[in-house]
């Protein structure tokens, strides 16, 4: 019986005795893929789950497929899933994840793998050379030192041609004709393709809390630190070439979803409707945050992607960067730009030096005001108490940018004070009041607030604090977008307040199917019983079908549609849901409330994880400024449109700027969502009957051997 | 455009064009559907007026208001504080409004570039 979707194989990749390990995915099958299957394969080969640094020796890194990629499922074939215990985060840096696009997930299926399990440290630097089920360790020491672009030009330099291979065009009319038997197998062990590989640059190396993982030109995994885990292991690349496909198990099924997709759901190109509020059916188009420098361009897509939001210029610089990183020195560029198109020029070529150091700046998303605020006051640079050489006059020029990420990816200067966390550097540098007043926003685990602030939009923000990281996941926030956009225009209201958020409570299967109010992030209902429902939905929704089948977070889920005439959108529908997806490629009969369930049990193994490492609910909380001071009007935007009901039970659209968190209801809030979790109340441990249900004993065994299994409460 | 306004004096001219200290900067963003919201404060008229340059793809985030008495208190230029008030109080959206307040800033910049004796930008 073949694991359809599946490739069979995960490598197991021991770095100090340099063996390459086949363990059978089979055993894993019930996580599913990606998020899951890692976080599986972490419990068994991590020796020690009470590491709170990802570059302690015993950590083990996940690099995860789903069992979509490959394949020709909408927005879902080119994700990869990163886990491990991450770097840089405070006050514990937990077990968690990242994610990357491109074509990295695919080809490691086509070569026949479905995930790597990286353990162990290297003797001296290494990169890891797949090609099919041909695995070697090589030696890296000539590109350690190297970015991330000349380490992956110097590989497939080593990697070559082979002397023997045709790689002239060839006259297709002259060639052999072959038979099915002499067909069989002969596309085995051939391709056009480049290796796709996944590397650090100098800020993995040097082990920095800003470090990711790059593939390609601008795919990375940012979140969580996870270039600094490789560097710790002395891992500089992996590259992947195969030549292999993926069975599915009904591909005439696949094709089906995929046309209803186009036909039903995504907008029209003989009648398109330019203002069509969906995302799925969304035209394609690039996400960058300034002007494109050029109209000589073209779309670049994960493979098998529907949209294309990043771009290739022919002026040559930030080639596939997109979304913030095309914007992290953008209010400083402003300061020395002196046309719109010099400031698109400063942006995507700093985007670019970030994309060469391997550097992850999302750090900077208000990590850099916060540096800016410490030199304007007098406290940063040189012989300041915070001793800089850098020269901050110039922030905004490129030279500065390079300078600074030099500095944070060298540990020199400033760097060598940032290199394990910037609160922890506030720390050091006695900033904590940073906290306080806002100037520092980092407002969870260590990490920026992300542009929906906790304050505002609610299940970001509780979602972030609940998990291990920036939730990064875009599940429900389009509808500030969407709503803020229209209002600024002052465009017509496509879907009013009340009829939104009854097309959302359609699919929010099982916990919230027809409860809109979940959806009200208005004063009266911010700590309610409903928001912690919603919550619980959208991270168990993600485990499983953003981080585990991987579908791409910007598309799915698919909630609401202007192009369908009854404004329902793809997701959980029976034409092209994401579980009939799943299904026309596994062969399983998945409906969309099992999906939620395993997304359930894979957040449930997480959270045990996270317990292990010394989560207790008393360090489940926001930085201090989202309690002590509040989101002001026109701090980022002139408002933050939400539906919400008002004193008489009317649903609509309401500012939401303007408050705080109340610390005393968040707790009790809190309280609520551990109850509907079955975690333990007192210390947020999930309980024996919780894990036992899940069929997770061997979690709920290893919690109690811990002393940390949460209490039965009555 | 109809709020001509007088040419600033020299001494305005400078201030115009100058950047304000960090305590009095603007604070202000970007929107870009569907991904989010980033920072980005203003410390001067040149820098407000790329972060309003128009973009067919994101959109800037400014605090009419606060704008309006940024320009008047801090930059001390009442004639476009005037103009400011006078054009954020009459459009027919949000959108509307930077268009109109990218114009009349633009048109000051050019006003003190020129007094100033700078090059003016096209």
């Amino acid at each position: 019986m073949p694991l359809y979707g599946y490739a069979g194989k995960i490598l197991r990749l021991d770095l100090t005795q340099r063996k390459a390990i086949v363990i059978e995915t089979e055993k894993y099958r019930r996580w599913g893929g990606g998020h899951g299957m890692g976080s599986a394969l972490f419990w068994d080969f991590c020796k020690d789950k009470t590491i709170t640094d990802g570059r302690h020796p015993a950590n083990v890194c996940c690099i995860m497929t789903s069992p979509l990629n490959g394949t020709i499922v909408p927005s879902a074939g080119g994700r990869c899933e990163v886990v491990g215990v991450g770097v840089g985060m405070y006050p514990i840096s937990w077990f968690t994840r990242s994610g990357f696009g491109g074509r990295f997930s695919t080809m490691l299926k086509y070569a026949g793998w479905d995930g790597i399990v990286i353990e162990g440290k290297a003797d001296k630097p290494v990169w890891v050379d797949i090609r099919n089920d041909q695995v070697s360790f090589r030696d890296a020491v000539n590109l350690w030192g190297k970015d991330t672009w000349t380490t992956q030009q110097e590989i497939w330099r080593q990697i070559g041609i082979q002397p023997e291979t045709k790689h002239q065009w060839q006259d297709l009319q002259e060639l052999e004709l072959l038979t099915k038997e002499q067909r069989k197998g002969k596309d085995q062990g051939r391709t056009t393709q480049k290796s796709a590989i996944l590397t650090i640059g100098p800020a993995g190396e040097n082990q920095t809390a800003h470090a990711s993982l790059i593939h390609d030109a601008g795919n990375g995994a940012g979140q969580g630190g996870f270039g600094a885990v490789w560097g710790s292991k002395n891992l500089k690349a992996i590259s992947v070439l195969g030549t292999g496909s993926i069975r599915v198990a009904d591909p005439k099924a696949i094709i089906r979803a995929r046309m209803v997709t186009k036909e039903k759901y995504v907008s029209s190109w003989e009648r398109p409707d330019l203002r069509s509020w969906t995302r799925l059916g969304g035209f394609p188009r690039p996400i960058i945050f300034v002007r494109p420098p050029t109209n000589d361009r073209r779309p670049q897509s994960c493979q098998g992607c529907i949209n294309g939001c990043r771009t290739r210029y022919n002026v040559g610089y930030g080639n596939e960067s997109s979304c913030q990183e095309t914007a992290w020195y953008g209010s400083f560029a402003r300061k020395v730009a002196k046309s719109p198109a010099e400031n698109t020029e400063i942006n995507l070529r700093s985007a670019d030096i970030v994309q060469r150091y391997g550097f992850n700046s999302f750090l900077f998303q208000t990590g850099l005001h916060w540096l800016e605020h410490l030199y304007e006051e007098g406290l940063l640079g040189p012989g300041k108490k915070i001793h800089s050489d850098l020269p901050w006059k110039e922030i905004g020029t490129l030279p500065f940018a390079e300078k600074l990420v030099h500095a944070l990816s060298a540990k020199t200067d400033i760097g060598a004070d940032m290199a394990d966390g910037w609160v922890q550097a506030a720390i050091k540098w006695g900033r904590e009041k940073d906290l306080h007043t806002g100037a520092m926003q980092f407002s969870y685990w260590g990490i920026p607030e992300h542009g929906y602030d906790p304050r505002a939009e609610l299940e970001w923000g509780y979602g972030s604090i609940m998990g291990d990281r920036d939730t990064n996941t875009h599940c429900f926030n389009q509808i500030f977008t969407t709503v803020s956009a229209a209002f600024a225009f002052a465009m017509p209201i496509r879907i009013e307040a009340e009829e939104m958020v009854n097309l959302h409570a359609r699919k929010l299967s099982p916990y919230a199917k027809g409860r809109p109010e979940v959806l009200d992030f208005s004063d009266a209902n911010m700590y309610s019983e409903a928001v912690a429902q919603l919550v619980r939905w959208q991270q168990h929704y993600c485990r499983f079908f953003k981080q585990s089948a991987l579908f791409c977070d910007l598309k799915w889920p698919d909630f609401y549609s202007t192009n369908t005439p009854n404004l329902e959108g793809a997701t959980a529908s029976s034409d092209a849901g994401e579980q009939v997806f799943w299904n026309a490629v596994t062969g399983d009969k998945l409906t969309f409330e099992d999906g939620i369930e395993l997304g359930r049990k894979i957040w449930n193994l997480d959270n045990a994880i996270w317990v292990l490492q010394g989560r207790h609910r008393d360090i489940v909380h926001f930085a201090p400024y989202v309690y002590e001071t509040k989101y002001e009007k026109g701090e980022l935007f002139p408002f933050y449109m939400w539906p919400c009901r008002d004193e008489k039970g009317k649903w609509q659209y309401t500012d939401l700027m303007g408050r705080s968190l109340d610390r005393g209801k968040f707790e009790e809030w809190k309280t609520i969502f551990y109850k509907l979790e079955g975690w333990n109340t007192k210390t947020g441990s999930p309980k024996r009957s919780t894990l036992e249900k899940m069929d997770m004993k061997f979690a709920a065994d290893a919690l109690q051997a811990a002393g940390r299994l949460g209490e039965e409460e009555v | 455009m109809s709020h001509p306004m007088t040419p600033p004096s020299e001494e305005l001219s400078h201030r115009l064009l100058g950047t304000v200290p960090y305590k009095d900067r603007l604070p202000a963003g970007r929107l870009l559907p569907p991904v989010g919201i980033i920072p980005g404060d203003v410390r001067s008229l040149g820098e407000l007026h790329l972060l309003l340059a128009p973009d067919d793809r994101s959109l800037p985030g400014v605090n009419f208001n606060a704008l309006v008495d940024w320009v008047e208190r801090v930059i001390g230029d009442r004639d476009l504080a005037d103009a400011l008030r006078k054009t954020t109080g009459n459009t027919a959206s949000y959108v509307d409004g930077c268009f109109k307040v990218y114009e009349l800033v633009g048109m000051r910049l050019t006003q003190a570039r020129e007094i100033a004796g700078q090059e003016v930008l096209t």
